[in-house]
């Protein structure tokens, strides 16, 4: 199984490990955003959830 | 008379008994015969007072704790618009009504003990996290806060409180000499200049302190006059309390500095985690486009989960914004989606 994507921020390929998940967060290598693997079968990765800031509990 | 259609008997239940810091009981007693009627195997009122509610067996044990007490602070319970006016409602009655109608949702799950807590005193003293944090070892545990049911929360700041107080001997005002006012207004504005400073570094509220004069008081007995503040900092990953504390007495040179409460200091978890996973595949699976965020405030995640050391997140109905406000509200409709987003993720971390 070809388990190289392209980052959807800068294109780089980026290699997956065999038995990555679904939901998992990655670094791009190139561009350093996070990737989230959306599915394993077929392998796809979307930009991951930002991370907002917000007060109270 | 509040119409029942279309609302959580837990949640109005748990709304209806109002509960502020020590005056828990009420809450605490409905909340586990209502468990029980849900089915729950055991339900019992801990040492401290913490309602807890146990289902299943197994060699895993997953903690959904949450808080049942609220700030004081009555708001007469309406229901209009599909939406649900009352204190708790956000924070924290609506995450803890969550957790207890999806775990009996769900059910018994293979391998797994579900466990949940509405604790006592989290407005306060934490004394329900407190004792809680030495009598469990989950593998996993979700804090039953606001963040919004498409979001996860990942972390919270810390806190430390601190009194100091400035002494000066009696003078008359026309000898030019400083008063113990005018020393303390100084030792405030070098704390503020001190913070100030910090900050230039970050850009995010996350990763700045934030210092808050909350109590000034001042007098004398004849001989000296003295100057109280009472200083609150909401502290980053990056400054624990001790350091911070130490800045403090710095600043205030001579003068008396005094720790107040508990410090706690700021937590925050890794995303990466089968916790987490199960929470971006819940709220895709429920229609919703998840996101992280990370809090200002402090919660009982960040007494128990640097002791547990296990995946940690937040999640609960509501907009926290609306925490500690007459206005707390919360849409009936959120509070269904985050129900539904706990019982898939529920059902993704048990299978």
């Amino acid at each position: 199984m070809n388990n190289n994507v392209l980052c959807p921020e800068c294109e780089a390929e980026v290699s997956l490990d065999a038995n990555v998940m679904q939901g998992e967060i990655l670094v791009c290598p190139d561009c350093g955003v996070d990737l989230e693997v959306i599915t394993t079968d077929p392998i796809a990765v979307e930009i991951a959830p930002m991370e907002e800031e917000d007060w109270g509990e | 008379m509040i119409k029942m259609k279309n609302i959580s008997e837990t949640l109005l239940g748990l709304v209806s008994n109002y509960s502020p810091s020590g005056q828990e009981k009420p809450a605490v007693q409905f909340l586990l015969q209502r468990m029980q009627a849900l089915g729950f195997e055991r339900t019992f009122q801990d040492k401290v007072g913490n309602a807890v509610g146990i289902i299943g067996q197994g060699p895993h044990q997953l903690m959904l704790l949450g808080h049942i007490d609220t700030v004081p602070g009555e708001i007469p319970i309406r229901i209009e618009n599909g939406v649900l006016y009352a204190r708790g409602s956000v924070d924290a009655k609506g995450p803890l009504a969550a957790f207890v109608d999806a775990v009996a949702a769900v059910g018994v799950r293979l391998g797994w003990q579900m466990i949940v807590i509405g604790a006592v005193g989290e407005e306060t003293d934490s004394r329900g996290a407190r004792y809680i944090v030495d009598q469990y070892r989950p593998d996993m545990v979700i804090i039953g806060e606001p963040s919004a049911w498409e979001r996860i929360t990942l972390g919270y700041k810390g806190c430390a409180h601190v009194k100091i107080t400035a002494r000066r001997s009696s003078h008359h005002s026309a000898s030019g000499q400083q008063t113990a006012c005018e020393a303390a207004a100084q030792i405030w504005q070098d704390v503020q200049a001190w913070t100030g400073e910090y900050n230039e570094k970050y850009n995010r509220r996350f990763e700045q302190a934030q210092t808050s004069l909350l109590k000034w008081s001042s007098g004398t007995n004849g001989f000296e006059n003295r100057a109280t503040l009472e200083i609150e900092a909401r502290l980053p990953l990056a400054l624990n309390p001790v350091d911070w504390f130490l800045v403090m007495k710095e600043l205030a040179g001579t003068e008396e500095v005094q720790t107040m409460g508990f410090p706690i200091q700021a937590y925050r978890s890794e995303k990466n985690s089968p916790l987490v996973r199960s929470f971006l595949k819940a709220i895709r699976g429920a229609g919703g486009k998840p996101d992280f965020v990370v809090k200002t405030g402090t919660a009982d995640m960040n007494i128990v989960a640097p002791v547990w050391q296990c995946p940690a997140v937040a999640y609960g109905p509501g907009d926290s914004s609306l925490d500690h406000t007459p206005q707390e509200h919360l849409s009936l409709e959120e509070y269904e989606n985050a129900v539904t987003v706990l019982k898939k993720m529920l059902k993704n971390i048990t299978d």
